[in-house]
């Protein structure tokens, strides 16, 4: 293939091109033609002629020379081949991948501007809330009334539970009603007990009170206040020397204006 | 900068001193209880005792061996309880684990029978009021992040404490403390962090205010425990390699190379949990210029530890601008003359 090629060139390196009027001009009316590959096997048939006729190579040796080269030659192409199937792969890759990276482009666009309008949203609630807690300000010195009527339903609710309480104490007299009576009664004022409790704690009005006073612990140490035998008087202890505090606390007193 | 004196029982010393200014600072640390007080020469002198003790069994021979070893104990429940850093030497050659009073920064409730002991080792260090009421600060520490911690209780307790001792009691958090002693130059405005036995303590104020404090449940003894499990000794052992003068930034033994990344997550869990709890702050003061961040307690003695600190720091985004990280030069005493600073500017 390669020869056939290199003839090629080599023709038209060495001939000219006239068009069918040109030749009919200068009085051709036939031209004869040869193929290339036909001019390749005349070459190759001289060449193998002229070094058979050369003596200089055997034609055994020539022919095992040519049959290398083929072979070289097909390893070659093969190569080639490859390397160019290699290439399309990695072309197809690419092309995937630019496909790929433009679909993410595309979502992160649409992300961003879902992102856009949850931010919008946020700061449209945010604003409304503060709206509402601005009125909810405005309106506290009214908000009397609510509270009271909370109140007045804790006060139902107590009486509620005094009442049950006083109906179980003549059944219990009475003996006449069985024990689950008194179990049931017992668990309803425990109920009534509890949500007492917990409408107190949410309406701020829990049985708890806050003690300011501090919490004296000094019974904790009422064991530690027993002469306890040991050797503590007659041992040393470790003691560091460190650097004075003049300076920190001139910086102190400057700070709180006094110096 | 630091030296030993040769001085005797310090409550006679200090009793028997009222020229020199008055108030007395005092830091109830997990694993270091630590009382200063201004001296004659213009210094402080911070009386140490660790925070421990051991019992082993009472008899006529060990009392006075004990004695003659110079090792203070005291007969409690009829067992004689070695107190102190002996006591932490002595579980080191037996083999065994000293009983803390404190865990976690807070009294132990595993330990309620140490409180007389403690009232005891307390006694002794910070010595006899020079005037009836002085004043005494003592640190407590901030609420914690990540334990559900009972603060109040605590610093009940120590008040009472002090007052029974005769002093008028004052409490004040550790962070805000090593503000105290150590942001002077800074006009008190900065972040104070203490790295203890039990926690680790932050403060940031501004002027001398705390703005915020918390504190995080890790420390020297989260470090001992976790190198022990991990080699398979007593915490004591971990303790004792972990404060052998090792530096962490080139551990020279399989233990070493445990305690150094010990103290690297811890480090890392600190600045993480400052980060986030200043990130999520509100009202938090915005510094126009950056501030510095001063480390002190023991648990930031180990070499290295600043290095380290550094590395850390610069692995975050910090929320503030910061200037200076340093720690302190007297680190294990720098909440004590904290709670001096605070006692001393009270009594003025």
């Amino acid at each position: 293939m390669e020869s056939v090629n290199e003839i090629k060139e080599a023709l038209s390196a060495r001939s000219r091109t006239a068009t069918l009027d040109e030749l009919r001009s200068e009085g051709r009316r036939k031209v004869r033609l040869i193929r290339a590959e036909h001019v390749a096997a005349m070459v190759a048939e001289a060449v193998h002629a002229a070094i058979e006729q050369s003596g200089l190579i055997a034609p055994e040796e020539a022919q095992r020379l040519v049959e290398r080269s083929r072979q070289e030659f097909r390893a070659i192409l093969q190569q080639r081949e490859q390397e160019a199937r290699r290439a399309q792969e990695v072309e197809q890759n690419l092309a995937a991948r630019e496909q790929e990276l433009h679909e993410l482009r595309q979502q992160f666009e649409q992300t961003a501007g879902e992102l856009r309008d949850a931010q919008a949203e946020l700061y449209r609630v945010r604003a409304q809330f503060e709206s509402l807690q601005e009125q909810q300000r405005e309106a506290a010195p009214a908000a009397g009334a609510p509270t009271e009527l909370l109140l007045s339903l804790v006060q139902q609710m107590t009486n509620l539970k005094a009442s049950l309480l006083t109906q179980q104490q003549p059944a219990a007299a009475a003996k006449t009603a069985g024990a689950d009576f008194s179990a049931a009664i017992e668990k309803l004022a425990g109920s009534l007990n509890d949500r007492l409790e917990k409408l107190g704690k949410k309406m701020g009005v829990g049985a708890a009170v806050g003690g300011d006073a501090p919490v004296d612990f000094s019974g904790m140490f009422k064991g530690a206040d027993q002469a306890l035998e040991s050797n503590l008087d007659g041992i040393e202890a470790k003691q560091k020397a460190g650097g004075g505090i003049a300076s920190n606390l001139a910086r102190l007193k400057k700070l709180k204006g006094g110096g | 900068m630091t030296q030993q004196q040769n001085t005797t029982n310090p409550a006679a010393t200090q009793g028997a001193d009222t020229t020199v200014a008055l108030g007395k600072g005092l830091d109830i640390g997990t694993a270091n209880l630590a009382a200063a007080v201004q001296n004659a020469e213009g210094g402080i002198t911070v009386t140490v005792e660790r925070n421990a003790f051991l019992d082993i069994p009472s008899d006529v021979y060990s009392k006075n061996m004990l004695t003659k070893l110079k090792v203070p104990y005291v007969v409690h429940n009829n067992k004689l309880v070695v107190i102190g850093e002996a006591a932490f030497e002595l579980a080191n050659v037996f083999g065994r684990e000293t009983r803390r009073p404190m865990c976690d920064g807070l009294i132990s409730p595993n330990e309620q029978d140490a409180l007389p002991m403690m009232k005891l080792i307390i006694q002794k260090i910070l010595g006899e009021p020079r005037v009836s009421g002085e004043n005494c600060y003592f640190c407590v520490p901030a609420p914690s992040l990540d334990v559900d911690n009972n603060v109040v209780y605590h610093q009940g307790l120590f008040e009472s404490l002090v007052h029974k001792l005769g002093y008028t009691a004052h409490a004040i958090n550790e962070g805000h403390a090593v503000i105290f002693a150590e942001l002077a130059e800074n006009d008190f405005t900065g972040i104070g962090l203490s790295f203890g036995g039990g926690m680790a303590n932050a403060c940031i104020a501004y002027k001398s205010i705390p703005c915020l404090s918390f504190s995080v449940a890790r420390g020297g003894d989260w470090i001992d425990k976790n190198v022990a499990n991990v080699l398979g000794c007593p915490r004591s052992k971990a303790t004792h390699i972990k404060e052998r003068g090792i530096d962490i930034r080139d551990p020279k033994s399989r233990e070493e190379e445990a305690v150094a990344i010990y103290y690297r997550s811890l480090v890392g869990y600190v600045l993480q949990n400052i980060k986030s709890r200043f990130e999520s702050g509100q009202n938090m003061p915005s510094f126009q210029h950056p501030i510095d961040i001063a480390c002190s307690g023991g648990t930031s003695l180990v070499g290295g530890f600043i290095e380290i600190f550094r590395e850390e720091f610069a692995k975050i985004d910090f929320p503030i601008p910061i200037g200076r990280i340093f720690r302190s030069e007297e680190a294990l005493t720098a909440v004590a003359k904290g709670c001096l600073v605070a006692a001393a500017i009270g009594e003025s």
